[in-house]
């Protein structure tokens, strides 16, 4: 009796995590990838965001709750409507994908607009096996809408939530932001690097989030560098790290 | 430039373990990469239970990335997606002799002490196994390249999570140096392949 009172209080100051199984099931994790929910257009760099833009996946908290970042303090510019969250045009028929971290055994997917449900997917107490797609019909909303679309995970008390933001049929006010125009990182070239009348034929200096095609000569950190097989650059791929696409000459 | 290799790991009191990772970079690439520049510097002794854990972890995580990308550069459709997984399956390879390297100098097992699962705290560690990636395989033409780009998505944000672990708790300078770097080189992929998925 003792114990099971100190158990509850504990199970109602603690969400989550406390229940989770010493073995095999810690953190699951998963958001909606398609059409782009706040959480991905964060890691997309959509739109400038904290922590969610590395994490898009954690937006974890207990069973119930409806908004776009959990138990998440941290998360919270998820449920910030003014940030320009780009808007997806769709019919009344939308077909939603998730991305998982870790694969957990699921019990459903929710999916609310306004508190009322318009989307329900039983997961048979299974792991989800990709692609993870439904499809949402969003018969009688027009305009612009946002989705709570909600991961109830099966062995622990948690869930995760994604907003997915829609403009159902063209009608209503447009969204207010297209897309800003940061969507693109920088990948202005240093000032401060060689002359161009100097450069190696084709060059130019290294520059992450460039196309780069096999053979193509870039210059980085003083040496010139060969590109070995096709790839988009990006941090952390510059030549002397990766040297498996970029052959020192 | 293979001499300067071997003075940078022996230098550190390694040198045993210089035969076997060249032999497995050379078996891992046909074209013969990273034998025209040094390989990242070898990590030095000074290093902490972080830094073992997040060099194990990554082992395992590295190969099933492999594993997953060599699928993908045959089966997807979209050039694109082929491209990008061509360069994960080659700088992971690369990426991985590097850690087995320091794993070795600092005289630990390229596994984690007990069932990788229990580091799923870590950052989802079990989201890929052979039967994840058996299933992938059958996946129709029309659904592979989102099952895949889903699938890697996810793989990759556990990375991710493990190197903010990594840069919050490690210790070794290189170590830390390369979290940071698969923080980057990940979030970029992620990037790509959001936009992938969502066919911008």
């Amino acid at each position: 009796m003792k114990l099971t009172r100190k158990a509850a209080l504990v199970m109602a100051a603690v969400p989550a995590i406390v229940l989770v199984t010493p073995v095999g099931s810690a953190s699951a994790h998963g958001y909606v990838s398609s059409p782009p929910s706040r959480s991905a257009q964060c890691a997309q760099k959509t739109v400038p965001c904290g922590a969610p833009t590395y994490e898009p996946q954690s937006a974890e908290g207990p069973k119930g709750l409806m908004n776009c970042n959990g138990a998440r303090g941290d998360f919270d510019e998820l449920n910030d409507d003014s940030k320009g969250w780009r808007a997806t045009s769709t019919g009344t028929s939308l077909t939603v994908s998730w991305t998982f971290t870790a694969r957990h055994r699921t019990r459903d997917y929710e999916y609310y607009i306004n508190g009322s449900r318009v989307g329900y997917v039983n997961g048979n107490n299974a792991a989800p096996a990709d692609p993870v797609r439904h499809t949402i019909n969003l018969s009688g909303f027009s305009g612009r809408q946002k989705i709570f679309a909600i991961w109830n995970i099966a062995d622990t008390g948690a869930a995760f939530y994604s907003c997915i933001d829609v403009n159902v049929n063209g009608g209503g006010t447009p969204p207010p932001t297209t897309t800003p125009p940061t969507t693109q990182p920088p990948t202005t070239t240093p000032p401060t690097t060689t002359p161009p009348t100097t450069q190696p034929p084709a060059g130019g200096t290294w520059a992450a989030n460039t196309s780069y095609a096999a053979g193509a000569q870039v210059t980085y950190g003083g040496s010139t560098y060969r590109c070995r097989q096709a790839h988009t650059a990006l941090t952390g791929w510059e030549p002397p790290n990766a040297v498996a696409l970029w052959e020192k000459i | 430039m293979i001499a300067v290799a071997v003075l940078a790991l022996a230098g550190c009191g390694g040198g045993a373990a210089v035969p076997e990772a060249q032999q497995q970079h050379q078996q891992g690439h046909g074209h013969g990469a990273a034998t025209s520049t040094a390989p990242p510097p070898a990590a030095t002794a000074r290093f902490n239970d972080a830094d073992v854990m997040f060099a194990q972890m990554m082992v395992a995580h590295l190969q099933q990335g492999i594993d997953l990308a060599v699928v993908a550069k045959a089966m997807a459709t979209a050039p694109k997606v082929k491209e990008l997984a061509g360069a994960v399956d080659v700088t992971q390879r690369e990426e991985l002799e590097m850690l087995k390297g320091w794993l070795k100098l600092w005289g630990k097992p390229e596994q984690p002490s007990s069932d990788p699962n229990v580091h799923a705290a870590h950052g989802g560690m079990p989201l890929l196994d052979a039967k994840v990636i058996a299933e992938v395989k059958d996946r129709s033409k029309e659904e592979f390249d989102l099952a895949y780009l889903n699938l890697m998505t996810g793989h990759q944000g556990g990375a991710v999570e493990m190197a903010q672990t990594e840069l919050k708790d490690g210790s070794n300078p290189e170590t830390t140096a390369y979290a940071q770097r698969v923080r980057d080189s990940r979030s970029g992929q992620i990037q790509q392949m959001l936009t992938l998925i969502n066919g911008q």
